[in-house]
């Protein structure tokens, strides 16, 4: 974090830019780095009992169940470093998306976010041209779609069938600003983030 | 059923002598090589830049070999053709190597594939002298930066299922496991494990069988929104997989 906050003191940003919890198995993070934040008040939710499921999972069902004062009657949850590195890690991260598909996750990179559009609704996708776009795609991870149409792309689908092995979208590119989605499967929607 | 074996001895320095090895082709796509790629590319018989993959070979190979003269580099690491749509591919390297005598197959008429695509149907169709009896083809930067690259060179795999393809990264690589073989995988530890996964990418699968595994898979059904099989890890040196679905397979590899 100091690093992306250069101009700024080091020591004051690790004060500053504190977790309101570390959580997980804890096989990775420094023991003077959990330290420094428990100094610093920081709940420590060791969770290294259960294998079953991964780190990310953990948290999600944290901010699910064990967050009271957190309003969540419009919650998105945020998730930094999903992507790339390790391909298991990455498909992992997926999986919690379609595992917990009633609540907004969105998986971010420095190159892309990715959420789920689940089939039980229509989706209208508003663009911020500005920071993201234009390449984007639609992705039936795990099953495939029957019938999928969109509006606001370059190639739109027309009640298309998409699956692994055949037409996937990806490359596309986002042309207004909007885009709408209807499918009778889940699928993730995937678009490029600006390098500003 | 048949047996598909599986191994990634291309990782190794030098090729095992036990049996025929396959024939290596290479494709290098427009990611940041990994640090093997010298390796991989003198395995080869045949390489390939994808468009912009002929970038980064110019621009970092001689990084990956800093013990060499840059230039000496980059005249010994001459692909055999540059193919795709060119969007990405800047003409002074395009010219480099051309000269040096690399053949450049312009695909920008053809915006229904990806470059990858063309790449592995150009290897199938138009590579004459390539013995692909038993070929396979390893395919470098197929992982990370943009999800939909990504997810288009995995749908690549589904698309040349009866191929060997294997998408690497630093980090990883993947391959498919048809579900019209049962699979067995040998796993070169001094690089590659120990984590590893198994995916069913495109559709569920009812019923999965494995064994060499921490956890391995009994007669289970696997599906995205319930299990996966995500940081596993291999045991011991043979991995046996068989499924009713095509599934990834994925192996860490070892940063030595």
């Amino acid at each position: 974090m100091p690093g992306l906050l250069a101009d700024e003191d080091g020591n004051d940003v690790r004060n500053r830019y504190k977790p309101d919890a570390v959580k997980g198995d804890m096989d990775s993070v420094r023991t003077e780095v959990l330290e420094f934040y428990s100094n610093l008040g920081t709940k420590i939710v060791d969770e290294s009992h259960d294998q079953d499921t991964t780190d990310l999972h953990k948290c999600i069902a944290f901010i699910r169940d064990f967050t009271p004062d957190l309003d969540k009657s419009n919650l998105c949850i945020l998730v930094a470093g999903a992507l790339g590195g390790r391909f298991d890690h990455e498909v992992g991260n997926i999986n919690v998306l379609y595992r917990f598909s009633t609540m907004r996750i969105i998986l971010l990179s420095d190159d892309c976010l990715i959420h789920l559009l689940p089939r039980t609704h229509h989706h209208e996708i508003h663009i911020q041209s500005s920071v993201e776009g234009p390449h984007c795609g639609l992705v039936p991870i795990g099953t495939p779609s029957g019938s999928t149409t969109t509006t606001g792309l370059q190639w739109d689908l027309n009640d298309t069938e998409m699956k692994f092995g055949g037409l996937i979208s990806t490359s596309n590119i986002v042309k207004g600003d909007k885009i709408t989605v209807q499918s009778d499967s889940d699928l993730l929607w995937t678009i490029s983030i600006k390098k500003v | 059923m048949d047996l598909m074996r599986h191994s990634s001895a291309f990782l190794l320095p030098s090729i095992p002598d036990d049996g025929p090895p396959p024939t290596y082709a290479l494709v290098v796509l427009n990611q940041r090589l990994p640090r093997f790629t010298p390796l991989v590319w003198k395995h080869a018989q045949l390489r390939l830049c994808a468009d912009g993959g002929a970038n980064r070979v110019y621009d970092e190979m001689p990084g990956l070999l800093a013990d060499e003269d840059g230039n000496d580099v980059r005249n010994r690491y001459k692909p055999d053709a540059v193919k795709g749509d060119m969007d990405s591919v800047r003409t002074e390297v395009l010219e480099f190597y051309s000269n040096l005598g690399t053949k450049i197959v312009d695909e920008s008429h053809d915006q229904d594939t990806t470059d990858l695509h063309k790449c592995i149907a150009f290897i199938r169709d138009f590579t004459p002298d390539l013995d692909k009896s038993n070929l396979c083809i390893l395919v470098a930067g197929a992982l990370g930066g943009r999800f939909d690259h990504e997810v288009g060179n995995i749908n690549v795999l589904y698309r040349f299922s009866t191929m060997r393809i294997i998408l690497l990264s630093d980090d990883c690589l993947i391959h498919l496991l048809p579900r019209t073989h049962h699979h067995e995988i040998h796993i070169q530890s001094s690089v590659e494990g120990p984590h590893c996964g198994l995916v069913p990418i495109g559709t569920p699968s009812g019923s999965t069988t494995t064994t060499g595994l921490q956890w391995d898979l009994n007669d289970t059904e696997m599906k995205f929104g319930g299990l996966i099989s995500t940081s596993n890890i291999v045991k011991g040196d043979k991995i046996t997989v068989q499924s009713d679905s095509d599934l990834l397979w994925t192996i860490s590899i070892k940063k030595v």
